[in-house]
């Protein structure tokens, strides 16, 4: 119950971080990097909110899982936060990381590749233990069974 | 801030008549027809019709996922932003690194159960066992049918744009013939004919979106490609592209925690056979979007390296970077490939469409007004005809109310469902109340503002969005409302369902 508990706070977090990045945006009359930062925190803990949310069950704590949440968090928070940080400035002289100038090789090798090859083999690896194991399995059939049995009894929900 | 039409494909491709593309586009329509044909003899009931008699494998449903995730745009106007707006357009694709697996924690099984022990066939559907509210199965399928009739007219106007460059019948005609084509299979054989044409047409955008690629890396000239277009216009390849950042990371938000709440996608965890397989959903999903997202980068960095280096001239409009590169720099075999994998995109999208639309016609409004319609495979089949017709229609109103309808799509399905059924279906603290009030917000808020921006009473600052706004807000209404109607008759679950969510 805590780890859910923890994961409708973050999501709440989130979503007033959220809020508060366009807010500002409106109260300052322009987007600035105080509200990216906002919005980046707010994208980041929204994220891991919801993957905790999903994935722990009642009572469970997070275990093996809180690897991959905070690799997300800390993926998010890290790349955007250089993105935002780092002085532009690229030219023609820049060194290439991977064929793209360095924020670009963060924005596009960090956020949006780095993840699909540590995330879907966490799922894949704690699926059994995690997510759904055949006793789980097993028990769902049955409640399916008793409601349609409820159903051809005339009974209703 | 970027321009509605932007997103969407509304002008004239360049003329592609060639008997080696008309003809390739013939092959692949008859390929189509015929796998339309085969499924129609497998549909006999409404679920096999709207879910697929919840037997198809994990290969068909992640061909089925990213098919009906990528429209055109994926090929045509994804592209085409790139090309004007550098790697801010990437905030739109960047989030499917994460995307997958966070769908597959949040919904996949939780959904997929609630669909075994229901029998559940809609996401309205899921909302009416989650919280006992036929309201909130009501309003959800009001937002799914406003949202699709837009969403649809947009892709059936990109596939008419698509088939009038191919065949030259003109837009109109080319409008009413695809929507006749996607009708032809879709009205017979139901989402279970989408999902195995689904399978044909994701392999034909995965493939040839890899071969487009390697030969947009060749055209442009590999790291001097990077390098050229750094010389001459070095905001190209700043992270945020030529977007602020708080736009791009906007997008980043809409797209990433949206894609929790597209029914043409999640619905589809209903019709996998064995949910055990769904171990291996995320990264088999990711590396099928990932792979066909490579055209979408390619064609776009290439496009403007090649007008820096004077290969090509500067383009028309940003939409011409796939035709005019591909018509330029790959043989005509593979064009006529790509044009056949954009039609792919767009039919796979729009199946998807018309399924969850009849769906909410025949199923989830009758439901939550206490009425069942007793043949629901037939008003299936003539409520897809309906809307189909409707959207066509909208098609041929074309321009900016076009881009207007569809525009709000993706934001609607997210600012309307997002809380509701992700939060909803994994807290057991979130209430009727609280689903109720954030499904109604996201509807109006996305609708009044919108329309009000449409009209242009007022314009929002930069970086910020509509459907960015309504998502944070519908999110905030839930988790407030729901906290303060806590122990309420509504925070009730029945216990089947309260198993699933303990599971």
């Amino acid at each position: 119950m805590m780890t859910k508990r923890l994961a409708i706070s973050g999501l709440v977090i989130a979503t007033t971080a959220i809020v508060a990045a366009y807010a500002l945006v409106f109260i300052q009359g322009a987007a600035t990097n105080a509200g990216a930062m906002l919005m980046v925190f707010g994208i980041a803990t929204m994220a891991v909110s919801l993957m905790t949310l999903g994935a722990v069950r009642t009572g469970e704590k997070l275990g093996v899982l809180a690897f991959a949440f905070v690799f997300v968090f800390a993926v998010l928070m890290i790349g955007f936060t250089l993105a935002l940080l780092l002085p532009a400035g690229d030219n023609a002289a820049t060194r290439l990381f991977l064929g793209l100038p360095p924020r670009a090789a963060i924005v596009v090798y960090g956020i949006g590749l780095l993840p699909v090859f540590v995330l879907p083999l966490i799922y894949a690896a704690t699926f059994e233990e995690r997510t759904l194991s055949e006793q789980d399995l097993e028990r769902i059939k049955a409640a399916a069974a008793a409601h349609a049995e409820t159903q051809k009894t005339g009974g209703d929900r | 801030m970027i321009p509605v039409n932007a997103l969407l494909q509304t002008a004239a491709l360049p003329t592609l008549t060639q008997p080696v593309i008309v003809g390739v586009a013939v092959g692949y329509f008859v390929i189509v027809a015929l796998i339309g044909a085969w499924a129609t003899r497998r549909t006999r009931t409404a679920k096999d019709f709207f879910v697929a008699g919840k037997g198809i494998g994990l290969i068909p449903l992640t061909l089925a996922t990213m098919s009906a995730t990528l429209s055109g745009f994926a090929f045509i106007g994804g592209p085409g932003l790139m090309y004007s707006l550098g790697l801010g357009a990437m905030f739109i694709i960047l989030p499917a690194a994460i995307t997958n697996t966070m769908s597959a924690w949040v919904l996949a099984k939780r959904m997929r159960l609630l669909g075994e022990v229901r029998g559940l066939i809609t996401i309205p559907d899921a909302l009416r066992v989650r919280f006992r509210s036929p309201a909130a199965q009501g309003l959800a399928a009001v937002a799914i049918l406003i949202a699709v009739v837009g969403y649809m007219a947009t892709n059936l106007l990109a596939l008419g744009l698509v088939i009038d460059a191919i065949f030259g019948t003109g837009l109109g005609w080319g409008i009413w013939i695809g929507m006749g084509i996607i009708l032809g299979y879709s009205v017979a054989g139901g989402i279970m004919a989408g999902i195995y044409t689904d399978v044909f047409q994701g392999s034909l955008m995965a493939l040839s979106s890899v071969l487009v690629f390697m030969y947009a890396l060749k055209a442009g000239g590999g790291a001097g490609m990077i390098r050229s277009i750094l010389d001459s216009d070095p905001e190209f390849f700043a992270p945020w592209g030529k977007l602020p950042p708080l736009a791009a990371l906007s997008f980043f938000f809409v797209f990433g925690i949206g894609s929790l709440a597209q029914p043409h996608v999640v619905h589809k965890f209903y019709m996998l056979r064995d949910p055990r397989r769904l171990k291996w959903y995320p990264m088999l999903t990711s590396v099928a979007l990932m792979v066909t997202l490579l055209l979408f980068f390619g064609v776009g960095t290439a496009t403007k390296a090649l007008v820096i280096q004077g290969e090509l001239a500067p383009l028309a409009r940003p939409d011409d970077a796939t035709p005019t590169f591909l018509l330029r720099f790959t043989p005509v075999l593979l064009s006529a490939l790509v044009f056949s994998g954009v039609a792919a995109a767009i039919m796979s999208t729009v199946n998807s469409f018309m399924s969850i639309a009849a769906a909410a016609l025949t199923h989830d409004i009758p439901m939550s007004i206490g009425r069942r319609i007793k043949d629901e495979l037939k008003w299936g089949r003539i409520f897809t005809v309906v809307i189909s017709i409707i959207a066509a229609f909208v098609a041929q109103a074309s321009g900016t109310l076009v881009a207007f309808l569809g525009i709000f799509g993706w934001g609607l399905f997210a600012s309307t469902m997002v809380p509701a059924l992700a939060i909803g279906l994994n807290w057991k603290g979130a209430t009727r109340e609280g689903a109720i009030a954030s499904i109604s917000l996201g509807l109006v808020s996305t609708l009044v503002l919108e329309t009000l921006g449409y009209m242009r009473v007022f314009s929002l600052p930069t970086g910020v969005t509509v459907s960015g706004i309504s998502l944070a807000l519908s999110l905030m209404v839930f988790l407030a409302v729901s906290w303060a109607t806590r122990g309420g008759r509504g925070s009730a679950i029945d216990a089947d369902v309260s198993m699933v969510m303990d599971t």
